[in-house]
């Protein structure tokens, strides 16, 4: 087929007037072979009602109550769509991201994930498109690191994502998208930047004010150690990483790293079952920026 | 023409707003960034960059790991975006920063508030971190006492059953 069904996933909770933005914002891809479907975490803002109005087309998947990131899961379940495009409540790719994803995609079969580059919003006027030479894929690969992709904005084989398995519900925030981009590398598919593919995202560093960021940011650090990498290295990262708790507590002088740390322990049972090491050289070499403190407002 | 360097220690979301600020302050210089490989593409949309260094580590920035490429240069100003409001966790990359030759340090903070720091002033809070790091270092072995045997455990307990 030409032009194959895409999926666009979107989890959103109360964001009422960028959940509008993003879905008309979509009406206005030139690739024409798109399903929409959003995955609401239980919004009483008035999301689903003006989803249900004024865009019916829309697959709507209602939660009971904010499951976190698991929600995506369901909208993933439901995607008929050869590829998924993933984005957050408060972006949405430029017009011609979808068409220049599937054209990737179809370019390498091993691709398994095109990351979008997730540009800010607000400013995106400054951003130009760069020329691009002719046969240039337009990857900003890196020689001697892998890397993982930003969850607001990126596009997935389905079959891919379906055989290295959906994100961590365990998780609930944060951290999901590298962990898995570890089962996906792992099944020997690439992850790929491309800076022609652009997703813009209503980026609000004020956000990260409460308590939550750093707690999930840390605790789920710990789990994704313990899910993927080899026993050895496991080991010494879990010792770095309780280090850099105490040491972040001290410096910041905050307890949410060291509450975090006795969480990730306390709960590791979530975990049961879902331990599976990857590769010493994807261990090794997958970017994992462990730093703690850029989660932390003060 | 004074020339400019920043530090790309923060997300490209994020510097999409700095950037704005830092242009606005510095307005008749010449502004180039330092980022590492992987962001060298994207850091190439930006109007008006004249130059892309290559941090060719892939690790944090790092006092130890000096670019040999701007060894010989001198910046009048060197720009530390950082993700928070105090700088706090900077200070690996601040002191990086002291690895490039300039007359001024400045960070940029998640607001884009810029605030001057000292060569004095970076090496005060290294000796500091320096001091809490030696504590926790002493608390994680103290910890580890307990964690290490029971790690291994813990591991092969949540291992997936083939």
């Amino acid at each position: 087929m030409d032009k194959p069904l895409v999926s666009v996933v979107i989890l959103c909770w109360n964001r009422k007037e960028d959940v509008r933005e993003g879905l008309l914002r979509l009406q206005q891809q030139t690739y024409p072979n798109i399903e929409v479907i959003v995955s609401d975490n239980c919004s009483t803002d008035g999301t689903i009602e003006m989803i249900e109005n004024e865009f019916p087309y829309v697959q709507l998947i209602k939660m009971s109550e904010n499951i976190g990131i698991e929600a995506y899961n369901f909208g993933f379940k439901k995607a008929g769509g050869e590829y998924i495009v993933i984005l957050d409540d408060d972006s949405f790719p430029g017009e011609d991201a979808i068409a220049n994803m599937v054209d990737k995609f179809r370019q390498d079969e091993k691709l398994g994930v095109a990351a979008f580059d997730v540009r800010n919003y607000f400013d995106y006027d400054d951003i130009r498109n760069e020329d691009r030479n002719p046969g240039d894929s337009g990857a900003a690969a890196a020689r001697d690191y892998l890397m993982s992709f930003n969850g607001a904005g990126a596009g997935i084989r389905r079959d891919v994502l379906e055989r290295a398995g959906y994100y961590p519900e365990e998780f609930f925030l944060y951290w999901n998208e590298q962990d898995t981009a570890f089962r996906i590398l792992d099944a020997g598919y690439k992850i790929e930047f491309f800076p022609d593919i652009i997703s813009y995202h209503k980026y609000s560093p004020k956000n990260r004010e409460s308590w939550r960021a750093p707690f999930y940011f840390t605790r789920n650090a710990f789990w994704l150690v313990w899910k993927n990498y080899p026993a050895g290295m496991a080991v010494r990262i879990t010792l770095r990483l309780i280090r850099d708790c105490i040491y972040y507590s001290m410096e910041q002088k905050t307890f949410i790293y060291i509450k975090a740390m006795m969480a990730a322990f306390r709960d590791a049972g979530k975990l049961k079952g879902k331990r599976k090491p990857v590769s010493r050289y994807i261990a090794e070499n997958l970017r994992t920026p462990f730093n703690f403190s850029f989660m932390f407002y003060k | 023409m004074q020339e400019v360097l920043i530090i790309r220690s923060v997300s490209f979301q994020q510097l999409d707003k700095n950037i704005k600020a830092i242009r606005e302050k510095y307005r008749n210089c010449r502004i180039s960034l330092l980022t590492h490989e992987h962001g060298v593409k994207l850091a190439e949309k930006y109007k008006n960059i004249y130059r892309v260094y290559v941090y060719p580590y892939q690790g944090s920035f790092s006092y130890g790991k000096p670019v040999k490429e701007l060894e010989n240069r001198d910046f009048d100003t060197v720009i530390i975006p950082v993700t928070n409001i105090s700088g706090a966790g900077f200070s690996n990359v601040c002191l990086f920063a002291l690895t490039i030759k300039a007359k001024k340090y400045v960070i940029c903070n998640m607001v884009s508030d810029l605030r001057e720091i000292s060569r004095a002033g970076v090496f005060a809070v290294v000796a500091k971190n320096a001091v809490i790091s030696v504590l926790a270092s002493l608390f994680t072995v103290l910890i580890g006492v307990v964690v290490l045997p029971i790690l291994p455990l813990l591991l092969r307990s949540l291992e997936k059953r083939m």
